[in-house]
């Protein structure tokens, strides 16, 4: 209907219509729990008029609603008069419906159910003693049904269905606050969305161990307050699958972002050293390493069949032995570099344009594993799960640090560290890469808490990484 | 006021006792632009309904995108099943109710953003870029945002403001150099846009560039700049439940010294130097919250739950259901207040040292220790007995918080009204760091 409504100088449009479902469901440390629910429906509008964009976006799906979304699209895009030239490539013309795998449906899951697994972790993590102060266990389900359609012919439906849990413990004496989370870190705030997800039913919950793991977590997050400081020195470090994840997502994810080469994020979170120029020739790691982003993983929280251009999902190479070789791209900037769309295109509901964004980044194993690396450090430190990080406006200097830390002494792991950090620049740090974790230890994580854009869209990705172990890497408190 | 009144009370009718609601009506209007050239154009609207139900120390909460009886009744059924499902909680801890007879301040709406206009944003961004002229390259935002709020509980309280805000962004590269500006206001009107290209070009100007110094030198924080730390520093540890947990740094030390002498920190929902809005989300009523005086540690800002760190009163300051930044009260307005000195007198005083106009990515690290990592950004600049005398390369400073607070020698006469993704507005001028706690990798 809406696209039946759309003037004679409108050279392409497309519309989504997306209702998104959440369930939170917390349990604190001394409370009953938590519910949340949220329930968004409405659709969003582009139109290419003159070679200029114009998105508009509306919760109001009565005729005056599409009428009023109609008008302001065409009205932005007609107030930049003309004069632009966007090159979309093949069309996409595809009809077709899909509906993610999962087992067992989350939200047709008992609230008991989810309230009784979460404060069992939450008993469990409370037996480390009175040092731990707060107690955090969560899990959050989310469901997008999406209806795609442009002017060329496509019409898309696709149900995506993401599943996620996780804990965090904070212990503190007084003097010191430190923080345990399960499965992985996240680095903020926000209450729940935590912990490990992707796009799976609520069989992915039952298989992160919240309660086997909790007591353990919480007896590090106490273990940690009386733990010696990281000490300053220049060293080999070991990260843990987890922990590059987020390095990964930094130093090549943001990075190879093709939007970004094209200076469009240039007044938010910056540019990048992957300039178009430098693809093919630029040495970004050792030739151990490779990378790849793939929306076709099963299961992976950034997996779809189509993106919100409905473009197929597909793998991408963005490293080769080292060397710096593809981008991610939408149709648009995937055209402005004489390219074909690698299917990156997504958007945070309906009410947000789709930017280029990651879907899973991975690393291609390599042929050591984490025994084999500690086993053959003389000295250096064992880092893993994020706590926080920063890094410029090029994606160059970085500094990460890591709730967990562990001195290596002569191939064997010795005593906790508190307050890792190490800092690097992307090159240099992955160019110090000597040695990955086998196919063995490759792992996904599910990351629901991606930023990027203006309006700020947040996007659910995932990782795919293994360990690896660098030399000569700055680290400190 | 695009959200009725009547389907408001029809909603908590619905919903029952215990039950407030927080509404938002957001009205966006976007012109991005990149290398000189308009890439995107948004209008975006939608309502936001969240509703909180607390009923015997059980606590639900959901949200939908309409006022729709019919969905209210579907949302309240989910969430009265919930209830039932929840074990009993602890008695609640005693809250002051919300205070119906505190009158709603009046915030003033803007016709200029009201009356939004895409040729409007188009003429900003002529006028910049034709003032720029070819050989620099511009990329950034104009945005007008027009939100509708209510905060109504089944108490009677109703709350209910429209808040108008235009900002542009403007970032200007040459010769692989970038300087940047962001100037915002509740009235478009106030914008002084025609000054924007002057501005950049003054800040791209023609120095060479120096190799990296090492180690402590004096920084001088210009306003932007001042803006990532004051804000960093007061979302890190003056709110009242980190001080009342002891997660805050300065936890405990109410009444001591925490900052330099030169400090006067204080948040004002109502000031309009800043972004004003009159009531927090639980509708508390915005109230002004001296929190350092002349680096003496004051006060906090509070929500009902830990107002009485606040004499009883709530501050104003709870944040929303769901915010991505956290469930506990932290500042939303902060003003800093100006000193004497121009930028000239402090460029002086700065001598030998740097000159800092952004820091990005400003990241928490430890939060006691108030250790934060960020870096610069858009024009860096290396100072000789109180002159510009190069760009400096782009840096990294990992640095205590509190250290620098401490280390504040000098204070601008002139403020900026800036914000951050986490604060409403920021309000600060340059600040002098006296050498030692920012040390130059």
């Amino acid at each position: 209907v809406v696209l039946g409504l759309l003037p004679n100088d409108v050279q392409y449009g497309d519309i989504r219509v997306v209702r998104r479902t959440h369930e939170q469901v917390l349990v604190e440390l001394d409370g009953p729990g938590e519910v949340n629910y949220d329930d968004s429906l409405g659709l969003g509008l582009r139109v290419l008029i003159g070679g200029r964009w114009g998105f508009a976006a509306t919760h109001r799906l009565d005729p005056q609603g599409l009428d009023a979304v109609v008008s302001q699209a065409v009205g932005q895009a007609r107030a930049a008069g003309g004069g632009g030239h966007v090159v979309l490539g093949a069309p996409v013309t595809t009809r077709d419906s899909w509906v993610s795998p999962l087992e067992v449906d989350p939200f047709a899951v008992a609230l008991s159910t989810k309230l009784d697994l979460l404060s069992a972790a939450v008993k469990e993590a409370s037996t480390a003693g009175p040092l731990v102060q707060q107690i955090e266990a969560s899990m959050d389900f989310y469901r997008d049904e999406k209806v795609f359609a442009n002017t060329e012919g496509a019409l898309i439906e696709q149900t995506l269905t993401e599943s996620g849990g996780g804990l965090m413990v904070n212990a503190g004496d007084g003097n010191d606050v430190q923080r345990r989370s399960f499965p992985q870190g996240v680095p903020r705030q926000i209450r729940g969305q935590r912990g490990d997800f992707a796009l799976a039913g609520f069989e992915h919950v039952l298989s992160l161990g919240l309660v086997e793991n909790a007591a353990k977590v919480a007896a590090e997050a106490v273990a940690l307050l009386t733990a010696p400081q990281c000490p300053d020195e220049v060293t080999t470090l070991i990260a843990g699958g987890n922990q590059l994840a987020m390095v990964l997502h930094e130093c090549a994810g943001h990075p190879m972002e093709a939007d970004r080469a094209l200076g469009t994020e240039a007044s938010l979170a910056g540019g990048t050293y992957a300039t178009p120029e430098r693809r093919g020739t630029f040495r970004w790691g050792t030739p151990i390493v490779s990378a790849y982003a793939d929306a076709t993983i099963p299961g992976a929280l950034g997996s779809f069949k189509y993106d919100d251009e409905g473009v197929p999902a597909q793998r991408t190479q963005l490293v080769k032995d080292g060397i710096f070789t593809g981008y991610m791209t939408s149709r648009e900037f995937a055209g402005a570099l004489g390219l074909e769309s690698t299917g990156q295109a997504r958007a945070d509901g309906w009410q947000r344009l789709p930017l280029v964004r990651m879907t899973n980044i991975c690393l291609e194993p390599g042929e050591s594993s984490l025994e084999e690396m500690i086993a053959g450090t003389k000295r250096g430190i064992l880092v893993d799960t994020n706590r926080g990080f920063s890094i410029d406006d090029q994606r160059m200097s970085f500094r990460f640090q890591t709730e967990l830390g562990w001195e290596i002494r002569d191939g064997k792991v010795g005593r906790l560290l508190k307050n890792c950090t190490y800092q690097s620049d992307t090159p240099t740090f992955w160019g110090s890469l000597d040695a990955l974790g086998g196919p063995d230890e490759w792992k996904v994580h599910g990351v629901p808490s991606c930023n990027k854009g203006e309006p700020l869209q947040v996007a659910h990705l995932g990782h795919g990484t293994v360990p690896g172990r660098f030399q000569n890497v700055q680290v400190g408190r | 006021m695009s959200i009725q009144e009547t389907q408001v009370r029809q909603a908590l009718e619905i919903l029952g006792e215990g039950t407030r609601l927080d509404i938002l009506g957001e009205n966006a209007d976007l012109l991005r632009y990149a290398e000189s050239e308009i890439t995107a154009q948004h209008s975006e609207r939608r309502l936001r309904v969240r509703a909180r139900i607390n009923r015997d120390g059980r606590s639900v909460a959901g949200s939908l995108e309409t006022l729709d009886a019919n969905a209210v009744r579907g949302l309240a059924d989910r969430l009265h099943s919930a209830l039932s499902d929840l074990p009993a909680g602890p008695e609640a801890e005693a809250e002051p109710d919300a205070d119906h007879s505190a009158p709603t301040p009046r915030i003033e709406v803007a016709a200029s953003v009201l009356e939004s206009d895409p040729a409007v944003r188009h003429r900003w961004f002529s006028t910049v870029r034709d003032g720029l002229g070819p050989a620099v390259k511009l990329g950034g935002a104009i945005r007008y945002d027009v939100l509708d709020r209510v905060v109504a509980d089944s108490t009677g309280l109703f709350r209910a403001e429209t808040l108008t805000k235009a900002s542009i962004q403007a970032i200007a590269k040459q010769d692989g150099r970038s300087a940047s500006v962001k100037l915002m206001h509740r009235d478009a009107d106030r914008i002084p846009v025609d000054e924007i290209p002057g501005r950049l070009r003054d800040a791209l100007r023609p120095l060479p560039t120096v190799e990296a110094h090492h180690g402590a030198c004096r920084v001088l924080l210009k306003p932007q700049a001042a803006n990532a730390l004051i804000a960093t520093y007061g979302y890190a540890v003056l709110g009242a439940n980190a001080y009342a947990t002891g997660r805050s740094a300065v936890s405990g030390r109410l009444g001591q010294k925490v900052a330099a002498e030169l400090v006067n920190l204080s948040d004002d929902g109502c000031d309009p130097d800043g972004l004003p809005s009159g009531f927090d989300a639980e509708g508390n009523v915005r109230r002004r919250a001296p929190l350092l005086e002349n680096g003496v540690l004051v006060g906090v800002v509070s929500d009902r739950r830990r107002a009485e760190l606040t004499g009883g009163v709530p501050t104003g300051h709870a944040v929303p259901d769901g915010w991505r930044f956290g469930g506990d009260p932290v500042p939303s307005h902060l003003l800093l207040e100006a000193g004497e000195s121009t930028d000239d007198e402090l460029l002086a005083e700065c001598g030998s040292g740097l000159v800092v106009n952004r820091l990005d990515y400003l990241r928490v690290l430890h939060p006691k220790e108030t250790l934060v990592t960020g870096t610069t950004r858009d024009a860096t600049y290396w100072a000789e007995d109180g002159e510009l005398v190069g760009w400096h390369p782009q840096l990294r400073f990992t640095f205590r918080m509190e250290d620098v607070m401490n280390a504040i020698i000098g204070v601008g006469a002139q403020r900026e009204r800036c914000d951050q993704t986490f604060m409403e507005s920021v309000v600060v001028p340059s600040l002098l760091i006296d050498a030692g706690p920012l040390v130059l990798p």
